[in-house]
Formats: structure tokens, C-alpha cells, sequence
């Protein structure tokens, strides 16, 4: 489901996707908590140091948060999908996470 | 009228027409049977594909407020109230990959056309419904605003229409400006931003590219850029005797700001109904997700534009350009002016004029769709024709943008970026009946109201009540309370919940009714790929689309 923190009561049904696949719902749950926590969290990045090339540390981190929280969507979004796939399409979609999910 | 560069005047004439043309020509673009239909004049026919809806989106949200303000900002106070436009573009995208998609569907099932729609049919409630719709209109109303301040900033260091002192003709070529945005909205709708957006992009990444690779070299480097802006920032003002800003946000309170203000303006921003327009317009349920893996893109973009707030610092003739006229939004106009040869200027302020009249355009149709579905329609002609709400509609655009107009010129200017800033803390306030709509039924209607009333109230004295050495009122956003600096939108968010779930409790075990609930759980995920957008029906009235069994009752 779209929302990895939300309980499955409100996706309805009795199999609902969230219940189906605890851990793939867990790691988009972590990756989407995550990247909010990590932006907020000014204390982990606010120093001057270490610069990179001329930027300092603060304002770098920043820069290059951009294109690795493309990515973290990216790869949440590809999850999502499987977590969708996995109840209707069965034993295949479930399998083929294997590596993902147990 | 006297400086005025040829060159940059004729290239920005050109461009604009060019925009013009553009916007009463997409009244054409997959045109539809029947253009007076809200869902083809308010929604652009539900049809966008993750390529359109990504320009669109971008041009929603990232504007003048981006180009102007965020850059002025860094550039007079730093990092805090300036740069934390970055963190607060990062976390908008997780945020509302938690929530966007369940909107989307829902608006789908039921044909809701603005977030207030949603309300109603959830919670049964047309007073809700109405806080959530006023609430949409007075906080567009500064953001509206917010692009022509930074069309004004273009205007003013191009050096047209600022030789007189009389009001009218001063800010003459804004009117312009503006009644030709008025009028193509009116005529194209939803189509003409969306076209628009194509030109305006590909300007504004012309722009930032060739800002990026070509200015830090002329000012000395970024080495030097980041030195200059430090210095800057530690000076003493001589007014307030305080450092001018923050460089890097090392102590706590600052620390605290900067996260509040992020956290509290990408909650606000997805819940702008400009915003839920952009999001409702598109075809397909996994359009709206990938765009938020797609749109951190221009985020990028947006803090090196941030950055060029320092590299003006960094500038000496733009410095102290910026001082002689004693207005900060005057930075990255003047910076572009300084250094790049005039052509490219005029390139660069079409980018910016055309970027402030996409988002205007957009959040005029929004406010418009609010008043015509949730208050006429609501309100006083329930039996309204699709074709009646589309002509109101119209109207409506209009009158939103006259009065963005009267905030424009009203409102001191010297941070425009405030203005958006109170929009935002109006806007967060609707965030617990939407969001925690999406998810649950728990809270009461009344007690969702009261919230609203309470943050609103606790939000506008505490912004009225900040101020500086230099502004008597409505100088910021950022208040101090018990000792912590914070973001007003979200200390009365919190508010707003806390008085939302104390009553809810007391509510429902007093026993006051909730209110007929017309959606389904399924339907919060539903996803009617194949199948067309539906004619809008009443509100309350729910259409049939797979698995959405509808039960119409409404209180």
C-alpha cells in the first residue's frame, strides 16, 4: 500500500498487501521515515568541516541529498509495486522478492 | 524608463508574447468535447501523463518563491530562514509519497475536484468543508502574490516603469503582465499552465546551468563565494546589532528553527489546493508516485539557486546594488544584470517572469475551483450545471488574481518570502482533516473544526505579533516560545491537533454525531487505470469505478 506506516484495517479486505509482506512493507516504512529523519536532523550535518572541494560540509550534505533521495523514491516506489503485485499474482511475485524479503 | 537595455527588454517582449501565444493556444491541446466542464477547465481533463505532470508539478512548485525569494533570503540572513528551503524540498517528497497516492484515488472514485470536496463527502460536514475551502483561498492569495513581487524585481532592475512616482504607472507593466495571465487562464484553463510549463522549464534549466557554470568563475570561485557570504552574514548590523544571519545553524535554537520551518512548510505545501490540482490532473495512480521520485530533481536546482544568494554577496557591484535600493529580492536580478551579457539577461528574467506566471496561473484556477464547488455550488446554487460552475469558475480566476494584486502592492516587500510563509501557516492548518482524513475516521468533525479555528487564531496573532527593529508587524515567521525558536505554522499545527483530539474524545463520548462517511477503505487505493474520468457529479452524489460501491448518503 501506499502508506507504510498505516495499519492494513484501512486497505481492506482480509489478505491486505501491508499484512501479506511485513518485511517489504517494514523497509519501505524505514527508507520513507528515513529520509525525512536525516534532513531534519540538523545537529548530523551543521559543521563547517570536512569541506568538499570548496563547499562546506552543511551545505554540500545538501546538494547531495537531492540525488540520493531520488533514488530512495525510486527504489520505494519499485517496492510499492511489488508489495501491490505480490497478493493478486500469487506465489510468483512472492518468490521472485525472495532475496528482498527473507 | 530611462535605463532600460535594449536588448534584454526586446528579448523579454519576445519571450513573452512567445508565452502568450502558448497560453491561448493550449486551449486547443487535447481538446476536449466540451471545454465548460470543470473537470477539463479545473483539471486540464484528468489526463496527464508523468512527463506533462512533471512540468506541471515543477511549475507548481517550484516559482518566483524559488528563483526570488529563497535567494534573497540567503543572501540577507543565511542559512536558517534562507537555505532551509532545501531540507524543506527534501522531506516534501516522502512526506507526500505517504499520502498523495490515497488522495489521488479517492478523487478519482468520487470526482472530487478540490481538497474541500474531499472533506465533505469524508466527514459529511459543509462547515468543514467551507473552513478547509476559505482557508485554500486566503492562503493562495499571498503565494499569488509572491510571484508578482517577483515579477516586480525583474521589472524594477530592468529599469522599466520605475521612474515614476505615481503607483499606477509605476507597476503599469505588472498589470500587463498580469491581465495577460488573467485572460489566458480564463480562455485555457488548466491546459495553458500546463504548456506553458515546457517553455518555462527549459529557460529556467538554461538559466541555472549557464548561472552555474558561468558566474561562480567570474566572482572569484566557490572558495571565495562561501567566504564572502560567512563574513556577510557575521557582520553586525548596525540597526538591530545583531549578525545579519547564519552561516551554518550550530546552535540549538537556530537548529530548531531550521527544522521546524522545514518540516512545517512541506507539511503545508502538498495540502495547498494548488498543489492537490497539479496532483488530481494526472491519468494514473503511479503517475503521482514516480513523480516524487522524478521531481527531487529540480530540487537540485533549487539549492544552487539558493546559493546564488551568496554569490551576489560574493559580487561587490551587486552588493551593493542591492543595499543602494535597499531590497533583497533585487540580488539575483541584479546579479544576472551584472554578469551576464545582456542577451542572456534577457533570457534569464523571461525564465523568471514566465516561472512566477505558471504557479499564479495554477493557483488561481485552484482557488477559483474552491469558491465554485464548495461555496457557490455549496452554498447557493446547489443545482448548479456544470456548465454554470465553469463559467464561475472563470470569474472567480479573475477576481483571486486582483486580489493577489492588492497583496502584492499592499504588503511590505522587503521579505516576500514571509508572505508565502503565512500562507503556509493558514494552509498547515487544514492538514489534520486532509491527511488524517486520508487515514482515518477517528477524529470528529467538530472537534476538526474547532482545531482549525484554534490553529488559525494562535497562528495569526503569533505572526502578527513578530517583529524586528525595522518592521513593526508581520516581520517573520519565527517566534520564540519557552525559550525555543520555532516555526509558527507548526506550533500551531500542533495546537490544532491537540484541541482536534481532546474534543474528538469529548465528542464522541457525549455522543454528538459524526456525520454519514460516503467512501470506502478499498477505494483509498483504488486505481481505475483504464477507465475515463467520469462527468462531475454533485458533490455526495459517488460515482461507480471498480470496486467503489458507493453509498450516497450524506448528512
Amino acid at each position: 500500500m501506499t502508506q507504510p506506516s498505516d495499519t492494513p484495517k484501512t486497505s481492506g479486505g482480509s489478505r491486505s498487501p501491508v499484512a501479506a509482506n511485513p518485511v517489504i512493507s517494514a523497509i519501505i516504512a524505514i527508507l520513507v521515515l528515513a529520509s525525512i529523519f536525516f534532513a531534519l536532523w540538523v545537529p548530523l550535518y551543521a559543521s563547517a568541516t570536512p569541506k568538499v572541494g570548496a563547499f562546506p560540509f552543511f551545505y554540500f550534505y545538501l546538494l547531495i541529498y537531492m540525488p540520493v533521495l531520488g533514488v530512495v523514491m525510486w527504489i520505494v516506489i519499485t517496492l510499492q509495486k511489488r508489495l501491490r503485485a505480490g497478493p493478486s499474482a500469487g506465489g510468483a511475485a512472492a518468490a521472485s522478492d525472495g532475496e528482498v524479503a527473507r | 524608463m530611462s535605463h532600460v537595455n535594449a536588448v534584454t527588454f526586446t528579448i523579454v517582449v519576445v519571450l513573452f508574447l512567445v508565452v502568450t501565444l502558448t497560453g491561448f493556444a493550449a486551449a486547443r491541446w487535447r481538446r476536449a468535447e466540451d471545454m465548460l466542464h470543470l473537470n477539463e477547465w479545473g483539471l486540464g481533463g484528468r489526463g496527464f501523463g508523468t512527463f506533462v505532470a512533471w512540468f506541471l508539478l515543477g511549475g507548481d512548485l517550484y516559482t518566483a518563491y524559488t528563483f526570488i525569494a529563497v535567494p534573497a533570503a540567503v543572501f540577507g540572513a543565511g542559512a536558517v530562514t534562507g537555505f532551509f528551503a532545501v531540507a524543506y524540498t527534501i522531506i516534501v517528497f516522502p512526506i507526500a509519497l505517504i499520502f498523495l497516492p490515497r488522495l489521488w484515488s479517492i478523487a478519482r472514485v468520487h470526482n472530487y475536484v478540490t481538497p474541500a470536496d474531499f472533506i465533505r463527502g469524508r466527514y459529511g460536514s459543509r462547515a468543514l468543508a467551507l473552513a478547509i475551502a476559505f482557508t485554500g483561498i486566503l492562503a493562495l492569495m499571498p503565494y499569488i502574490a509572491l510571484q508578482l513581487v517577483g515579477i516586480q524585481a525583474v521589472l524594477t532592475v530592468m529599469g522599466v516603469g520605475t521612474a515614476s512616482a505615481n503607483t499606477f504607472v509605476k507597476d503599469l507593466p505588472l498589470f500587463i503582465a498580469f491581465l495577460v495571465l488573467a485572460v489566458f487562464t480564463y480562455v485555457s484553463g488548466l491546459r495553458a499552465p500546463a504548456l506553458i510549463a515546457f517553455v518555462k522549464d527549459t529557460l529556467v534549466y538554461l538559466m541555472i546551468i549557464v548561472a552555474i557554470l558561468y558566474l561562480p568563475a567570474k566572482v572569484g570561485g566557490w572558495g571565495h563565494i562561501f567566504a564572502a557570504g560567512q563574513a556577510h552574514l557575521k557582520a553586525i548590523s548596525p540597526v538591530t546589532h545583531k549578525p545579519a544571519g547564519v552561516f551554518i545553524p550550530v546552535s540549538g535554537n537556530s537548529q530548531l528553527a531550521f527544522s521546524t520551518l522545514a518540516l512545517g512548510s512541506a507539511l503545508a505545501l502538498m495540502v495547498y489546493p494548488h498543489a492537490v490540482t497539479g496532483v488530481l490532473s494526472t491519468k494514473r495512480r503511479d503517475i503521482i508516485k514516480r513523480n516524487m521520485a522524478l521531481l527531487p530533481i529540480y530540487s537540485i536546482m533549487l539549492a544552487f539557486i539558493a546559493l546564488l544568494g551568496y554569490v551576489a554577496v560574493a559580487d561587490k557591484t551587486t552588493a551593493a546594488n542591492v543595499k543602494k535600493a535597499g531590497n533583497a529580492q533585487l540580488a539575483v536580478p541584479y546579479l544576472f544584470q551584472h554578469l551576464f551579457p545582456s542577451w542572456f539577461t534577457g533570457v534569464a528574467f523571461s525564465a523568471i517572469v514566465i516561472g512566477a506566471l505558471v504557479p499564479a496561473a495554477i493557483m488561481a484556477i485552484a482557488a477559483a475551483n474552491l469558491f465554485t464547488r464548495n461555496i457557490f455550488k455549496e452554498f447557493f446554487k446547489p443545482d448548479a450545471s456544470p456548465r454554470l460552475e465553469t463559467r464561475v469558475s472563470q470569474w472567480v480566476s479573475l477576481v483571486v488574481k486582483a486580489g493577489a494584486l492588492l497583496f502584492a502592492i499592499e504588503l511590505p516587500k522587503t521579505f516576500s518570502i514571509n508572505l508565502q510563509l503565512l500562507g503556509g501557516i493558514w494552509i498547515v492548518q487544514t492538514f489534520p482533516s486532509l491527511v488524517f482524513g486520508l487515514f482515518t475516521r477517528w477524529f470528529h468533525r467538530w472537534a476538526l473544526l474547532a482545531g482549525w479555528l484554534a490553529g488559525m487564531i494562535f497562528g495569526t496573532i503569533a505572526a502578527y505579533k513578530v517583529s524586528t527593529p525595522t518592521t513593526s508587524h508581520w516581520a517573520g515567521s519565527v517566534d520564540t516560545l519557552f525559550g525555543h525558536t520555532y516555526y509558527i505554522g507548526l506550533s500551531a499545527l500542533i495546537l490544532n491537533v491537540a484541541v482536534s483530539a481532546v474534543l474528538t474524545i469529548v465528542l464522541r463520548a457525549a455522543g454528538v454525531p459524526a456525520g454519514a462517511d460516503e467512501t470506502l477503505p478499498q477505494q483509498y487505493t483504488a486505481d481505475p487505470v483504464d477507465t475515463p474520468a467520469p462527468a462531475p457529479a454533485g458533490i455526495g452524489m459517488a460515482s461507480q469505478v471498480r470496486g467503489g460501491r458507493a453509498d450516497g448518503g450524506t448528512a
